[in-house]
Order: C-alpha cells, then sequence, then structure tokens
C-alpha cells in the first residue's frame, strides 16, 4: 500500500509540474517594435536609412549617451570620428593626448597589445555599420519592397537609398582595410549565421574599387542642399582617390595615376577653396563651399561625446579661453608635438594662418610630460564659434560638422600623384598647392617653385594643410615613415623616441574577434 | 499548515486505533522556568514512535500510546529542548509528566519554512536555517537583512552603511557572473509571495526596505538546491523566506522604541593642507597663486551626528480561533552625510481564522510609505577632492569656489560640497504594498488531504525627483544650466498559488508519507516614466513642480513578465529515521522566444537520523546526529525580460543624424540570441546535524559544491554579422565549492531564573569561486568592473580558473622616482595590457560570525561579532587621487590622497596592484545590555503592564582591518569609491508589554 500510494503521489507530482509546460506563454516587448511590424510604417526605410548615416556621427539610440550600439567601450570613447582620428592621428607626430584612460597611453606611444580598448571599439564600430549595411540591403530588396506592397515612388527612393548605403559600407571597408589590413569581408548575401572569411586586402581593396564604381551613376553629383551631407559623386571619388592613393600599401601595386584621375573628377565639380581657412572648422562650415563630404552634428539633434565635441573641447586647456571657442570648457587633453610645430616654422617667413592656430601661451613647444597639458602646444583647430563670432546652439555640444573630405585634399592628392611621376600636369599640381599656400599666408609669399613639389614637399604640406584631420598615419604609413623611420617625442613609449617595428604600420586584429571567428588570422607581429 | 495537519492526522489515527488496542495515557502541563506561565504551542514527542501532541494555550497535552516505558521530548521555539526518560504508562492509566522549559534565544526553531510548506527542523533533509526574532540582532535595525547578519554560515551580508541603501545578500557565493546579466541576489519570498526585486522603485535601494524588521517572526535560508528546487528557475542563489509575526493569545499590547545616534568613524586617509601646499608648489608652481590659507577639513562638514528614532506598536490578540495582528511602525533615521534621511511609516495586519471546521482562511498585509532625502550627488566626491588649502566661505560669506583670473566662473574645477548641499535637492518616496491571502481547506472526506489557494501582491510606486538650480556653480557654464529628473516606476505583481498537500501515517512502520502539489503563475507589469529636462527658466519651483524649460526628454517604457509553474514535492520517513525528499518544478518563463520557455528543475534528498538507531542511541555523548545528503537542480533567470525578441529600437530626438537639410529619427535593430536560456546550477549538499550533552550543543556542519552551466555572459561577436558587437548568450560555467559549520552551546544554562544564562553561537564558512569557462576556445578574459578617474577604465576580470570580479591589475615590482617599474610579464619589453594578471578577489575567503547572548537575573547582554578574511579591495580613492598631475588637470589643483607622499607617482596608475587591498577584518557589529522587570502588577487591576525592558545597544563597536579605505566591506564588489562612511551608533530602547 505504502509503494503504490508513492507511486500514486509521485505521478500526480510530475503531472502537475508538467502542467505549466503545456504552451509558451505569448508576451511580445510592447516598449520597443518587433521586427515584424517595423515596416508597416513606410518612413521606416528612411529611419533606417538615418541609423546608418547616424553610425558615422551618435553613438546611440540616445543622445549624447543611455543605449550605445557599440559596447565594450564607454560609449562616448566608441563614437566613428572620434575612435577614427585617434587613430589616426594620435600615434603620429602631429598629437598627443593627456589622459591617462587605460589604453590611451598605448596610441600615444605606439605600444597598443590586440586588446587595447580603442583600436578594439573602431573596429567594432567599423563592423558595426557594415553590418547594419547589410542587414538594410536585406531588408530592402526588391522582392522584400513587393511583398510589403510599397509604392512605385518608395520603390524609387529606397533604391537611392541602397547607394548609399552601399557608399557607407564602402567608406567603412576602406577603413577597415587600412587600419586592420586583412579582414572579414560580409555583404547583404552572407549568411548571418555563418562566421565570415577573412579576405585578403587586395579582395577588400577590390571589393571597395568595385562597389563604388557600381554605385557612382545612382548618387547625385555633389553633397549639398537636400543631399547635404549624403553620398555624392563627388564624395565616391574622394575615397577613390585616397583608396587608389594608398594602393601600394593595400595590394603592393601602386595606382597614383588612378589616384590622380579620381582627384581630377572631384576637382572638376565644381568646389572652391572657402577664403576662409579657419571657417572650415567652425560652426557655421556646413556653408564652405570647400567641404566635399561632412558629417554634421547639431548642438540640439545631433549630439555625441565624439566626433566635434571631443575634438573641440579635448584640445582646450591651460589658458585657453574655453568660451573664445564657443564651448564651456576645455578637456585638457590634446596637444600638437613638436614636429609640427617645426614643420611650420620651416617654412619661409610671413603669417602663415595655419600655424597662427597654434596656441603657445604658457605652453611648451615639446611635449614633455604626455599628462601634462602645458607641454606641447595647443592646437584649437575645431570651433564651435561662426565665422561671424557667434556660438555655437549648445556649449557642451558643437554644431560644426566633421571635414571628411575638401577640395584642399584634392588637390594635395592631385599634387602628391604628379609629383610622384603618375603623370598630369606638374604646372596645375604646383597651382593647386599655391592656392592653398595663398591661402594660408594671404600673399604669394609662401609659394612654392615647381621644383620644390617633392613628394616629402607634399607629406609636409599635408600636415600643415590637413593636420588633425584624421589622415597622418595613413600618410606617415604611405611614406613609409611612421615605425621604422622617422621619431618624435614619446614615440615607442620614451621621451626621446625611438623607432617602433614595422608591423605597427597596422592595427591588430582585436583579441576579440579572434575568439569569436576562428577564421581570422592576427596580423603578423602581434 | 504541515504541523496542523500532522497532529490531526496524527490525533485522528490514535482515536481510531484507542478503542481497538490496549493504551494508557500521558499527560501534562508544560510551564516556563519560572513555573507561571504555560507554555502554549510546545511540541512533545515519544521518542521513537510517531507520537506527539501539542500544548494548549493552558500549557497541558495529552498522549494516548500503547503500555510501556518511554521518553518524551519537548521542544518548543525561544526555549530550550527538554525531555524526560523512564516514564511508564500502564494500560487504561494516566501518567503524568510535567515539563520547565527554560527560555532561551538559540534554539534551533521547531517549524521550519521551506516554501509552499513547513516541516519540522528534525525532518529537514536540505540545508536550511532558520533565525528567529529571538535571535535577531539588535539595536538600530533599518534593513531587515541586518537581522541576520553574522548568524547564519554561508550567508553574507553585505553592508550599506547610507540608511536605506541597497543591501545584498550573497548565499554560498553567487552563481551568475555578477556583471548585469542575471543576479546573484537570492529569491526573497515574504509570507509566501516571491517580490519583485531589483530595477524600477528599489532601483539602488534596500529591496527589504518596506519591512518593518519589528513585524518579522523568522528569517529562513534555503541555501542548497534540494531546499529551493521548490522554487525553480529562481532558486539557484538560494532564497530567504521572510515570515512576518501572527496573532497570539492575547490581547496583548507591545511597544517597542528607540533612539540612536550615530557618529562617523574613519575616512580616506588625504594630505594634509600643508602637504598639498608643499605639493603644489613642487609639481605645479603655476597654481600656487590659487591656494588659500585654510584648513578645512572638508570631510567633517558634511558629516553629522545622525539621529533616529524608531517606535513600534503593536497589537496581537485572538478570539475564538481567530487571530490577529497589528503591527505599526515608524522609523526617522538621518545618516551620518548632511542630507540623508529615511522616514518610513509602516503597517502590518495578520490574520488568521478558521472560519469552518475544514476551512481556514489567513491573509498578511503589509504597507509602507518611505520617504528618503539624499546626499546630493557630487556632495561626497567633492568633499574628498577639495583642497584642504581653500575656505568654506569667502571674506564677504559666500560659498568659495574657484575662479577665473577675472573672478569668472570656470569648469574643470572641484565644486564646493557645502554649497552643493544648500542648493541641490534629491528626495524620494517609496509606497509599497505587499500581502496575500490564502485559503486552507481540510478535504472533510479524505483524511490527509488539504487545498490551499492563494492570491498575493506586490505592488510599489515611487518617485525621485532631483533638482539642480541654474544658480548650483558647476550650473554656470552649463550649456543648458539647471535641470530637474524626475523618475516615477510604478510596477505591481501578482501571485497566484493553488496547492494540495496529502499526508499519510504508517503506525506500524512508525513511517509518514506526504506529498504537495500545486501549481502557481505570477504576471508582472513595470511601468516607467521618466522626465529630464534642463535649460530651467526659474529654480523658485524647487523640486515641485517643472517651469519651462529650454530641453525636455520625457520617457516612458513598459516591461512585463510571466512566469507560470508546477510543482510538487513528496517526503517519506521510514521507520522514524530514513528521511526522503524528492522535489520537482516546472517553469515556464516568457522571458525567452517561444519554444525555449520551459525547464524541469528536480531534486533529490536523503537523511539519515543516526541518534534514532537502537545501536547508537544513549550509546554515545551525542543526544542529536543526523547525516543528509541533497542533490538538486536550478535555475537563474536574466534580467532582461526580452532577451530572446528581435526588436527594433528608436532613438531619441538628441541622436537624429542630419541627412540633407532635415534631422531623422533613426531605428536601430537589436541582436539576440533566440536560443537563449536560463542559468542552471546543479549542485550537492552533505551535511551533518549534531547534538551532545542533551542538545546543549548542537550544531550543523555541511559542504557543498555548486556547478553554474549556461552561463549568461555578453560575448563578442563574430563582425561583419552580428548586429552588435557583443550579444547575451549561455555560455560558460562556474563553481562554487564551500563548507559551513555551526555551533551553539549553551555554556551556562541559566536553568532558573537566578543563574546565569549564556547561550554562544559561532559558525564558520568558506567558499571558493571559481570561473571554469567561457566556453568559446578564444575568449579568455571579459572586463568589468569600472572605476572612477580614466574614462571606461576596468579593474575587474572574469576569466577561467579564477574567481569572478578578479582584479585585474600589473604587478608592481617597484619604482624609480614616481614612476613604477610593471613586471613585464610577457618578457617583451613593452609592458601594455598582456602584462596584467588577475590578482585576488573581493569574496571572503572566509566568513566568521559570532553572538552570545547572556542574562542574569534581569540582565541581559548581547554580542554579534564578525570577520572576513581574505577578501580584497581596490581603493579607488587612492588610485583616482594618488598622483601628481592631477595639480596640472584642469582648471584648478586637485586634493591629493595620502598614497601618493609613498608611491611619488606623477602619473596615474590605476592599473597597479598597489591599490587592491587585504580587507581582512573583525568587527564587532553590536553589543546589547538590557535590564527586564518582571510583571508588574499594578495597584490598577486594568493596566498590568507584563513586562518591560531597557537596553542599550552599540553598533559597529570596533572594526580592525588592515585596509586603508573607508570601509573593508566596500559594497558589492570590491571597489571603494568614494562610499558612503561607516558610523558608530549608540541606541538606547524600552520595549513594554501590556
Amino acid at each position: 500500500m505504502l509503494r503504490s500510494t508513492i507511486r500514486h503521489a509521485a505521478a500526480s507530482a510530475v503531472v502537475l509540474a508538467v502542467i505549466a509546460g503545456c504552451s509558451d506563454i505569448p508576451l511580445q516587448p510592447k516598449s520597443d517594435i518587433t521586427s515584424a511590424n517595423i515596416f508597416n510604417d513606410p518612413s521606416s526605410y528612411k529611419s533606417f536609412l538615418a541609423k546608418l548615416y547616424g553610425g558615422l556621427v551618435v553613438t546611440g539610440q540616445v543622445g549624447p549617451d543611455g543605449n550605445p550600439d557599440v559596447r565594450g567601450i564607454d560609449e562616448g570613447f566608441s563614437q566613428y570620428v572620434r575612435g577614427y582620428w585617434q587613430l589616426q592621428e594620435l600615434p603620429t607626430d602631429e598629437a598627443i593626448i593627456g589622459w591617462g584612460d587605460v589604453g590611451l597611453p598605448e596610441m600615444n606611444y605606439q605600444t597598443w597589445s590586440s586588446s587595447n580598448p580603442f583600436t578594439t571599439a573602431m573596429y567594432g564600430r567599423i563592423y558595426y555599420q557594415i553590418a547594419l549595411v547589410n542587414e538594410f540591403l536585406r531588408e530592402t530588396s526588391d522582392a522584400k519592397l513587393d511583398s510589403r506592397g510599397v509604392s512605385a515612388a518608395l520603390k524609387a527612393q529606397v533604391h537611392q537609398y541602397r547607394a548609399e548605403a552601399r557608399f557607407l559600407r564602402a567608406l567603412s571597408y576602406w577603413h577597415a582595410v587600412d587600419l586592420y589590413g586583412n579582414v572579414p569581408l560580409t555583404d547583404e548575401n552572407t549568411s548571418v549565421a555563418s562566421l565570415p572569411r577573412q579576405a585578403p586586402r587586395l579582395e577588400v581593396f577590390k571589393f571597395v574599387e568595385t562597389e563604388l564604381k557600381a554605385i557612382r551613376p545612382e548618387l547625385p553629383a555633389k553633397s549639398a542642399g537636400a543631399n547635404y551631407a549624403r553620398a555624392s559623386q563627388a564624395a565616391v571619388d574622394m575615397v577613390l582617390a585616397h583608396l587608389y592613393l594608398n594602393a601600394k600599401v593595400y595590394t603592393g601595386t601602386e595606382r597614383y595615376a588612378d589616384a590622380r584621375t579620381a582627384a581630377e573628377a572631384v576637382i572638376a565639380a565644381g568646389f572652391t577653396l572657402d577664403p576662409s581657412y579657419r571657417h572650415l572648422f567652425q560652426a557655421d562650415n556646413h556653408t564652405s563651399p570647400e567641404l566635399i563630404f561632412t558629417i554634421p552634428q547639431d548642438g540640439v539633434r545631433t549630439r555625441t561625446w565624439g566626433g566635434l565635441t571631443f575634438l573641440v573641447h579635448a584640445a582646450i586647456g591651460g589658458s585657453i579661453d574655453a568660451g573664445a571657442y564657443g564651448v564651456n570648457g576645455g578637456w585638457w587633453g590634446l596637444r600638437l608635438r613638436s614636429p609640427v610645430a617645426d614643420r611650420y616654422a620651416a617654412e619661409p617667413a610671413g603669417t602663415d594662418a595655419r600655424a597662427a592656430i597654434m596656441y603657445t601661451t604658457g605652453q611648451s613647444r615639446v611635449a614633455s610630460n604626455v599628462g601634462d597639458f602645458a607641454t606641447g602646444y595647443a592646437y584649437p583647430k575645431y570651433s564651435n564659434k561662426t565665422s561671424a563670432g557667434v556660438s555655437g546652439s549648445n556649449a557642451d555640444f558643437p554644431d560644426t560638422d566633421f571635414p571628411m573630405f575638401r577640395l584642399a585634399d584634392a588637390y594635395l592628392i592631385y599634387a602628391e600623384a604628379v609629383a610622384r611621376g603618375a603623370g598630369g600636369s606638374a604646372t596645375l599640381a604646383v597651382s593647386y598647392v599655391n592656392m592653398l599656400r595663398q591661402r594660408a599666408y594671404g600673399s604669394t609669399a609662401g609659394n612654392i617653385l615647381p621644383a620644390e613639389l617633392t613628394p616629402q614637399f607634399v607629406l609636409d604640406e599635408r600636415s600643415r594643410e590637413l593636420g588633425w584631420e584624421a589622415f597622418r598615419r595613413q600618410d606617415l604609413v604611405r611614406f613609409g615613415q611612421f615605425t621604422e623611420a622617422g621619431i618624435w617625442e614619446w614615440k615607442g613609449g620614451v621621451q626621446a623616441g625611438k623607432v617602433t617595428a614595422a608591423y605597427r604600420d597596422l592595427y591588430p586584429i582585436p583579441a576579440n574577434e579572434l575568439s569569436a571567428n576562428p577564421n581570422v588570422k592576427q596580423n603578423p607581429g602581434y | 499548515m504541515w504541523r496542523k495537519t500532522f497532529v490531526s492526522v496524527l490525533a485522528s489515527l490514535i482515536a481510531g486505533s484507542a478503542a481497538l488496542a490496549q493504551t494508557g495515557t500521558i499527560a501534562g502541563v508544560v510551564l516556563s522556568s519560572d513555573g507561571v506561565r504555560p507554555v502554549a504551542g510546545a511540541a512533545i514527542s515519544v521518542v521513537g514512535t510517531t507520537r506527539g501532541a501539542m500544548t494548549g494555550d493552558d500549557g497541558r497535552y495529552t498522549i494516548v500510546v500503547e503500555p510501556g516505558t518511554y521518553q518524551l521530548r519537548v521542544r518548543r521555539i525561544g526555549f530550550a529542548p527538554d525531555s524526560a526518560t523512564g516514564v511508564v504508562v500502564a494500560s487504561g492509566a494516566t501518567t503524568n509528566q510535567d515539563f520547565r522549559l527554560s527560555v532561551t534565544a538559540q534554539v534551533l526553531s521547531e517549524v521550519v519554512a521551506i516554501g509552499y510548506g513547513t516541516t519540522s527542523a528534525r525532518d529537514l533533509t536540505g540545508a536550511v536555517s532558520t533565525t528567529t526574532a529571538r535571535e535577531f540582532n539588535t539595536g538600530r535595525v533599518v534593513a531587515p537583512e541586518e537581522l541576520i547578519r553574522a548568524k547564519i554560515p554561508g550567508v553574507q551580508v553585505i553592508d550599506n552603511n547610507e540608511p536605506g541603501g541597497g543591501i545584498s545578500i550573497r548565499i554560498r557565493g553567487g552563481t551568475s557572473t555578477g556583471i548585469g546579466n542575471a543576479p546573484n541576489d537570492p529569491l526573497y519570498v515574504v509570507d509566501g509571495v516571491p517580490l519583485q526585486v531589483g530595477g524600477g522603485a528599489t532601483a539602488g535601494r534596500n529591496p527589504l526596505n518596506f519591512i518593518n524588521p519589528q513585524d518579522i517572526e523568522s528569517v529562513t535560508v534555503l541555501k542548497d538546491a534540494s531546499s529551493t528546487a521548490i522554487y525553480g528557475s529562481r532558486g539557484a542563489n538560494g532564497v530567504v523566506i521572510i515570515t512576518t509575526k501572527s496573532g497570539a493569545t492575547g490581547p496583548k499590547f507591545s511597544y517597542t522604541g528607540t533612539a540612536s545616534t550615530s557618529r562617523v568613524t574613519g575616512g580616506p586617509d588625504l594630505v594634509s593642507a600643508s602637504q598639498f601646499r608643499a605639493a603644489v608648489q613642487q609639481f605645479a608652481p603655476f597654481r600656487s597663486a590659487m591656494l588659500g590659507n585654510a584648513n578645512t577639513n572638508w570631510l567633517g562638514a558634511i558629516e553629522q551626528d545622525a539621529s533616529g528614532m524608531e517606535h513600534n506598536l503593536a497589537l496581537a490578540g485572538n478570539r475564538d480561533d481567530m487571530r490577529y495582528r497589528l503591527g505599526i511602525g515608524y522609523l526617522d533615521q538621518s545618516g551620518v552625510l548632511l542630507g540623508s534621511n529615511v522616514e518610513r511609516a509602516s503597517l502590518s495586519f495578520n490574520y488568521s481564522d478558521k472560519i469552518h471546521n475544514d476551512l481556514t482562511l489567513r491573509s498578511n498585509l503589509k504597507g509602507s510609505r518611505t520617504k528618503d532625502r539624499f546626499t546630493p550627488g557630487g556632495v561626497l566626491g567633492n568633499a574628498i577632492a577639495y583642497p584642504s588649502t581653500q575656505p568654506i566661505l569667502t571674506d564677504s560669506g559666500t560659498y568659495y569656489e574657484f575662479r577665473g583670473n577675472a573672478g569668472q566662473p570656470i569648469t574643470g574645477v572641484p565644486s564646493n560640497p557645502l554649497a552643493i548641499l544648500a542648493q541641490l535637492q534629491d528626495e524620494g518616496t517609496t509606497l509599497r504594498s505587499v500581502g496575500d491571502i490564502e485559503g486552507e481547506y481540510a478535504v472533510p472526506f479524505i483524511s490527509g488531504l488539504t487545498a490551499t489557494v492563494r492570491g498575493g501582491f506586490d505592488v510599489n510606486r515611487a518617485d525621485r525627483t532631483t533638482f539642480t538650480p541654474t544658480t548650483l556653480y558647476s550650473q554656470r557654464l552649463a550649456a543648458t544650466p539647471g535641470n530637474i529628473y524626475r523618475n516615477i516606476p510604478e510596477e505591481q505583481k501578482t501571485v497566484l498559488d493553488a496547492f494540495a498537500k496529502y499526508s499519510r501515517q504508517f503506525a506500524m512502520l512508525s513511517s509518514e508519507f506526504d506529498v504537495t502539489g500545486g501549481y502557481s503563475t505570477e504576471r508582472f507589469r513595470g511601468d516607467y516614466p521618466s522626465i529630464s529636462v534642463s535649460g530651467l527658466t526659474s529654480d523658485l519651483l524647487g523640486l515641485y513642480g517643472i517651469p519651462s524649460s529650454t530641453d525636455r526628454t520625457p520617457l516612458y517604457n513598459v516591461q512585463e513578465w510571466r512566469l507560470r509553474s508546477g510543482f510538487g514535492r513528496a517526503n517519506l520517513s521510514l521507520l522514524d529515521r530514513y528521511l526522503f525528499t524528492a522535489t520537482m518544478r516546472g517553469d515556464r518563463s516568457s522571458k525567452f522566444s517561444p519554444g525555449h520557455q520551459y525547464g524541469v528543475f528536480p531534486s533529490a534528498a536523503f537523511a539519515w537520523r543516526a541518534i534514532d538507531e537502537p545501536f547508537v542511541k544513549g550509546r554515545t555523548p551525542l543526544s542529536d546526529l543526523k547525516f543528509r545528503i541533497a542533490w538538486g537542480k536550478n535555475g537563474n533567470l536574466p534580467f532582461n525580460n526580452y532577451a530572446g525578441f528581435k526588436a527594433y529600437t528608436i532613438g531619441s530626438v538628441t541622436a537624429q543624424p542630419q541627412i540633407g537639410g532635415e534631422f531623422v529619427t533613426t531605428i536601430r535593430p537589436s541582436q539576440v540570441d533566440p536560443n537563449l536560456t536560463w542559468e542552471t546550477t546543479t549542485s550537492t549538499n552533505f551535511g551533518v546535524d549534531y547534538g551532545f550533552l542533551g542538545d546543549r550543543v548542537t550544531g550543523t556542519i555541511d559542504v557543498y559544491t555548486k556547478k553554474t552551466t549556461d552561463l549568461l555572459f555578453t560575448v563578442p561577436t563574430a563582425a561583419g554579422v552580428a548586429l552588435s558587437d557583443r550579444v547575451l548568450t549561455n555560455i560558460g560555467s562556474l563553481q562554487n565549492r564551500g563548507f559551513e559549520f555551526a555551533i551553539d552551546a549553551k555554556l551556562f544554562d541559566g536553568s532558573d531564573k537566578r543563574s546565569f544564562s549564556w547561550d554562544a553561537n559561532f559558525n564558520a564558512s568558506t567558499n571558493r569561486n571559481k570561473l571554469l569557462t567561457i566556453g568559446r576556445p578564444g575568449i579568455t578574459q571579459i572586463l568589468t568592473g569600472g572605476i572612477a578617474g580614466g574614462v571606461g577604465t576596468n579593474i575587474q576580470v572574469l576569466q577561467p580558473g579564477v574567481p569572478i570580479l578578479s582584479f585585474l591589475v600589473f604587478h608592481q615590482i617597484g619604482d624609480t622616482s614616481g614612476v613604477p617599474i610593471y613586471e613585464d610579464r610577457d618578457k617583451n619589453g613593452i609592458i601594455n595590457s598582456n602584462d596584467l594578471r588577475p590578482f585576488h578577489s573581493p569574496a571572503p575567503k572566509w566568513i566568521f560570525g559570532h553572538t552570545s547572548n547572556m542574562s542574569w537575573l534581569g540582565f541581559d547582554a548581547s554580542t554579534t561579532l564578525r570577520a572576513y578574511r581574505g577578501n580584497y579591495v581596490y581603493n579607488n580613492v587612492s588610485s583616482n587621487l594618488g598622483y601628481y598631475n592631477i595639480l596640472t588637470q584642469g582648471n584648478a589643483p586637485t586634493n591629493l590622497h595620502s598614497s601618493v607622499l609613498k608611491t611619488g607617482f606623477r602619473a596615474p596608475q590605476y592599473q597597479s596592484d598597489y591599490y587592491v587591498e587585504d580587507a581582512s577584518f573583525i568587527r564587532m557589529d553590536n553589543l546589547t545590555l538590557g535590564y527586564t522587570l518582571g510583571p508588574i502588577r499594578g495597584m490598577n487591576a486594568f493596566r498590568v503592564v507584563e513586562g518591560a525592558r531597557v537596553f542599550g545597544t552599540i553598533q559597529n563597536v570596533f572594526t580592525t582591518t588592515k585596509y586603508t579605505g573607508i570601509d573593508p566591506t566596500a559594497g558589492l564588489n570590491g571597489i571603494d569609491n568614494n562610499l558612503y562612511p561607516r558610523s558608530r551608533t549608540f541606541v538606547g530602547g524600552i520595549s513594554v508589554g501590556f
């Protein structure tokens, strides 16, 4: 009797326990929109496209922070422009940052490891952008659009959105191939369940080139008016120009002639030099006729701790009056290393407006103490004041747009290609350079002679003209002066500076990626 | 419930058999040791049989047994157990056996709550510890968790010195990673209602704030999986069952009131004014002119002697079978930092009645209103960071602030903490009610079957408003000065339980069997509206209104979850000494995507009451000996309610990129793992309960091992396909192993009122936590533990082979003129993150607790001591203010931690192991002295004071530690960053019963 009682009791206990297992509980999130119905609203396509552009400027779904896209790092650090700028500037002879945040000193010294948070975050940001574009393309295929019964007008619009999305993806792949070398290559056809394959640099190079050429006809000529800050043919040409300019580094094969051709296309597109050099970096720089592609910020609507917020605040410290730059305070971080001042000083007499940006009061020329803002000249190049001297709409978050590509860059690409003997007109090249120098000097005092137009001169001129515009590392690598050659203070982690190993021309593939994707192999040396 | 059923079943069995067999009777009365008061509810058992009885209100009992010679045992909560041997019962006769029980504070309680029922301590098969009201810590107790601190081995109560601040309990270490994916906190069940804990109204505050500790009858901690498996997917971190006081024979009024005062003890070790001046002159001479001539103790200026008072009134009584208790409590407690205060009014009502022969109705209702005032954010940090060379007030009597050369406001400087205190306001109110109503029906035609239906609720509504006026110094240069943040979470949860229990005796075999089975469903909904505005046009409304403003961000979010469960438990007691328990719970949680919602959590346990074996009984000095072995499986649900659902999140108006001429709101798809499920913990427990010298010495020893699999980790995804660089997934495993030891001794038994009584308890526990795997070959580390100083700097790591949250630091092997030399572990000539190593962890390796209760004549004394060994703390105040470059950063020099005088660091060295300090300590948490006046038969016959006790308590009498920071118990994760200071508290109180 005891046994049967136990058996019955046990059986009924099991039955009771299983009652709960009968059926699933259908409970959908209420405060988020599910993927099933997001595209019931036709405006979702534009909102998704906005997320792709937003990936370059904001860090998540709440501005300036609160719901980040990239989670391996502090949200402010994860911003695209900030991350890209730091990777292209901090390890070079142009910039040094005084903060002790973990991983940041390694950027000053070229001593990063594969788990450096900044190199990892940039990688994550680039591939976040790429994955989002892929998802956008999957969700906007003709088949999907037809199945949702979208109107013909919307369909046409979405077609342009798709070309813009592909531009953004190509832009990011260019960054990836430049910073990390052989990288995973995925597009909208890659299975999301698969582990991506690591593509050789050449293949990524070709992908970017092919994509850009394919979408070029579908885009407007310039990023202006209703297309402001959107993908355009001129923006495509600028990416191509840079891609070709560095082709030797990326693929082993020189493509300087193609770089020149791409630059010519941009120059022919009708941009003009801004009469005011300073205006290019001010709160109303969206009105500048020189800017080809920008990443716009706004103090009210587009808030981030990266981008111009970082570039304006971090460069202010010491006795600089933050109010003169339209912000409420400095972050006491970024200064110049001494080679920048030396390059300006090496120039003929005259006042170079570009050198005048340097702030030297209370600052020493050499950045002798990394953590002390007073060492190294300050360089408050970016400002939240308009050209009329009016402060931007918000003293924390500048209205200033990041000038990713501008005409001066195209001129210098043309000049470098010519100087490297890739055809073109030497006269034209010299005149382009002199146009920049005349703007800088306000006279012809700084003009160069054709004989002075050497590749090395262009490299130096790029630093003078495009300093702190996120080109320096790329330029130095192209000239072989980033690691094994070239010495500046704190390079290699010692104040006197020392050469570093050539493998540091590339950043390491993040340790996180190696663990998540066994198909990916580390760059040599790391 | 269990006991009632047990008794009634027993009674009917006895009644049935009495007519048939030859029987005799044992009868008697159980009185208190003074021989005056009858002891109701004492359990008399006839050793070696299943016979027994409970005393009635008059203390009397009757047991019918077969003729023979017996040993009787009597137990009652709050009294020392007693026994009588050689009780001879003749057929048809009545043998008288009276008992006198002495009061004690240290007795294993007879009835133990085990979830959906109770059992007797004797019949327990799992690792369960109960602490009852008599054993609770006394003094100024704001949080219920403090009642059991240092009482139960394996239970770590993690302090929070802020009144009403979040206190955490860790039972046998955490089964999760402690990085916010899934809880490490136990499940709290108050009078049968599982509480909603964490987030919303309770965010950052103690989730049990709403309970008046004075209303609590007992706190039972279920430690091993065999006992917690009945709570299935939420039991992995243990279960804390809180039972509130219920009605008693009465009516009785009681009043307890205390008044207390607290003063800060200890604090961060900052440089003196002269040391600071010297450092500025040496390392930042250009700033020497900014220094004042003051010698300000900034910390002293923001501290206060905190007063507190508490009044508790209870009325308990009965009428026939109806019992009731009404408790009213009021607490007003200030913190030792200016501006912090908690005020709580609480009400509890417990009712039970047998409304019909077979139907008992019970209800417990609790409600409270807690009003918190918070020391504004930044006050403590600025008081620490403000150089002592600067004065509090300027000559003109206004608050001093660092200013520019032209006297203009500047940023990047510390703010005067007293100016913040005077202007910033931060207040909140929490209303919470938890209650249940329960009907228990003894099914009339099936003897031994009872059915229970219980409906419960847990609702809370809170608000918290922070007002930062435009006049605050730090706002002067803000883009949009002046702001108000108001957050109004509202949460409601309902529980419906239906379960039945069938029990049956098998008298021939001295065996009994019971089975409980039931169904439970819980629904939760939380509404989270908030508004944040900045750029106030007026400061005049303060906290109490939002004037027009330039920036406004209203947010609103709804969260829901449901849980549907079936559960069952079977107990079998064979020959009164072989005890078997099996439980099973099936849970279906809405948190996971369809197809992954259901899980089953089984457990099994066996206990052997060796003491009742004929070959043991009476042949050893032992009076109790029980061996327990248990195995079980539990779950741990993630915090995220929709972790398995892919969704699109809409961007805010301040995160709109510009496309052409317009700003466009974004949408973002999420990356989820649709196969997500709970963490599963499998644990095994082996235990011994022992007693010597007639149970004058009792105790337990437990050894356990717990392994958690399917650990929830946010892991890096493969680049290029995932829509996020991280995804939450079930990957990895960890292990906790431990040993627990407890001994209770009645050193002096105080057998009569005049003699000295001393009960002492000592417990020790050790837990070794280790992450086993992160489940994916290449992932060697996951960083966590953000610190102050350095944005995004993490100081802790999850790494296989080491305890969770181990500190990840450089090994500092020397220094040269202020530059540390770190060990180059990979010997490549470069010091970078590859040279970091895991180094100690915040979890104590050993926890010791001691409690002594003494009484003599009317005097009583008690003390609680606590010690940790092997817990480490990262001294973030020291690392963040311990380098000279800080003097040149910002627009004004920031104060220095005195560690810099030793290290001489120029640049910050956040990742040096120098800052990881051994925080082992010994602390006397509590010392109480009391005097009780016996019953006073007053002149007025209607007013009889039953007893009165006056007492005084000192809390945190002393703390001995090598740790140099604020508090060696430093918060949850061992990072000491501007912690609320600890204090010493003096309490005086009186309790009176009428």
